[in-house]
């Protein structure tokens, strides 16, 4: 019979070995396409031939990848504002109004979350086909726009409704006892409270939109965003160019995670620090 | 939080709820209902062909092979929900009880994970599964052997990838609920005697329920969708139904068909959420409150 303690202990381990390993599986395509990216070799196989930055240099030499950078980022940033903004005003409908109807508005504005993305994807293309051929218009970038803003919005939405649930409304009170207008307490007291929530939803928004390769793939048309670029990259061979690609693609990823990380721990010590101390 | 009771003709509530709601109606419940429209038509030299016609559902239901195909995606689906609920749920459990400090940091870790561009995850996954990746070589250092795993360009292949870009979403639905659930209640189980394990499995385990289920709801519908795992990974050597459906709208250019399966598909996803709904959901009230 074990110990107990020994019981205790090995469970334990068992619980924080199957993170580490869950960190390891998560990252494992990632550091790989890291370490793959400095390769000095043009096959791909590991362990890897040698040190070298030729591929950043190829990427350089032949940017062919840049208009794919530029119409992902465009997309990433007009879909990023909308979703944000249309996520911000449903969460607040979500939560603190109680209407007619209501139930149905959840269900509507929740529902592109629980839709696999490629028959999103596939469903709009029907769509803006159907209408493209009476109204006379193409899939491109707009339409990849549109679709980002149905596919993230539930998402942004869901993020900014958490900072809602939590929102004191006495606050608001007060600001209008004060005799603050409507729109100065909308600006002055419910903006900034909401304010962590609006902006994490809304980095949150941009990785989606700039990571997003089903509904792109479906709606870009003769354009192309970043990831559709990788996909018929890889279909037709394997380059060391995408690790290197890929490698750059993290980095800015990275940054805007972490910055959306201090931004809601400055926000949660000011919370705790504005709290009265009884 | 009280959330105040408004009336339609209140613009501020007309402020926060048309916008999306038009923007829902007319990008997402308006192309649903075309999408219906489009499988009663028919083509004719790959033009669409504007009648009403019933032709397509009969080819769907007269051949077995878009049923196996379908059926396949089904299986994938739930293998998929089993295996990343094992995963998610001891990792999400020691989130809660075990990590508590470094809760937030592997959090984020976890978030960017998920965040990143999914082709090149995919692409990332060729390299490591590889004749000649990542895993055969560790493999062949730790020793375990010589012979070469072919994983690449199989339906595990496809698995893995499956699992890899859908097992954050229960692993945050489970720790949601485990969050939620009140210490004292674990507590007041060991008080009672209950021995850690018992407690577990009859305490948290039960209470952790609506985030388990929705979940698994989560991972089934959104994999009944899976198409780059397929793809790059199994080397479309064990197509699914989004093969099926790229191919009809691509290759054979037959709209109705490929809205028709895209329909099925809608179907089989929308049927598991109504069963849910109906019968996992419905049954404890606890279960209910948590899918806020």
């Amino acid at each position: 019979m074990m110990s107990q303690r020994f019981k205790n202990a090995l469970v334990d381990t068992a619980l924080v070995g199957s993170v580490v390993l869950l960190l390891l599986f998560f990252y494992a395509p990632i550091l790989t396409l890291v370490a793959f990216s400095f390769t000095s070799s043009r096959v791909l196989t590991f362990p890897i031939d040698g040190f070298s930055l030729q591929w950043y240099g190829e990427l350089i030499r032949k940017p062919d990848f840049f208009p794919a950078v530029i119409n992902s980022a465009t997309v990433a940033a007009v879909a990023t504002i909308f979703a944000t903004v249309l996520g911000t005003a449903g969460a607040i409908a979500w939560i603190r109004y109680q209407f007619r109807f209501q139930n149905l508005f959840r269900v509507v504005t929740f529902a592109p979350l629980l839709f696999p993305q490629l028959l999103l994807g596939v469903v709009m293309l029907l769509w803006f086909s159907v209408l493209g051929n009476w109204l006379n218009f193409s899939t491109g970038l707009v339409t990849v726009i549109i679709g980002h803003v149905v596919y993230i919005t539930p998402f942004a939405l869901v993020i900014v409704a958490v900072q809602v649930y939590g929102f004191d409304e006495t606050l608001e009170d007060a600001a209008r006892d004060a005799g603050a207008s409507r729109w100065d307490v909308f600006r002055e007291v419910t903006f900034p409270l909401l304010w962590p929530g609006i902006f994490s939803a809304a980095i949150f928004a941009f990785l989606l939109s700039w990571g997003n390769f089903y509904v792109s793939y479906s709606l870009s048309g003769t354009a192309r965003t970043l990831p559709v670029f990788v996909y018929s990259g890889i279909a037709v061979g394997s380059s060391p160019i995408y690790p290197a690609l890929a490698t750059l693609n993290f980095v800015p990823a990275l940054l805007l995670v972490g910055l959306a990380e201090f931004m809601r721990r400055r926000a949660l010590k000011r919370q705790s620090s504005a709290q009265p101390t009884s | 939080m009280k959330s105040q009771p408004k009336r339609w003709n209140d613009p501020i509530l007309v402020a926060a709820v048309a916008p999306l709601a038009i923007v829902m109606l007319v990008f997402f419940l308006i192309p649903l209902a075309m999408t219906v429209l489009l499988t009663f038509q028919t083509t004719q030299y790959y033009r669409l062909h504007w009648t009403w016609d019933l032709k397509i559902w009969t080819e769907i239901f007269s051949k077995p092979h878009y049923w196996t195909i379908m059926l396949r995606t089904v299986g994938m689906a739930v293998i998929c929900v089993v295996i990343s609920i094992l995963i998610a749920f001891p990792t999400a459990y020691a989130l809660t009880t075990r990590l508590k400090t470094y809760s937030a940091q592997i959090q984020i870790l976890i978030i960017f994970a998920f965040l990143t561009d999914a082709v090149l995850k995919t692409f990332g996954w060729i390299l490591v599964l590889d004749r000649q990746g990542v895993a055969n070589w560790l493999l062949s250092y730790l020793g375990l052997g010589p012979e070469a795993m072919d994983i690449l360009f199989t339906p595990t292949g496809t698995m893995i990838g499956m699992v890899y870009n859908l097992a954050v979403y229960p692993m945050f639905t489970i720790y949601l609920s485990l969050a939620r659930i009140d210490r004292d209640l674990v507590l007041a189980s060991y008080d009672a005697g209950a021995s850690r394990i018992r407690t577990f499995f009859e305490v948290t385990l039960p209470l952790s329920r609506p985030g388990l289920y929705s979940g698994a709801v989560l991972v089934f519908v959104l994999s009944l969708g899976a198409f780059l795992e397929p793809k790059v990974l199994g080397g479309g050597t064990s197509p699914l139904a989004s093969e099926l459906i790229r191919q009809s709208f691509e290759t054979r250019v037959n709209w109705p068909l490929g809205a028709a399966l895209t329909i099925v598909l809608i179907a089989i996803g929308a049927l598991t959420l109504a069963l849910a709904a109906a019968f996992v959901f419905r049954r404890s009230p606890a279960a209910a409150g948590g899918q806020a």
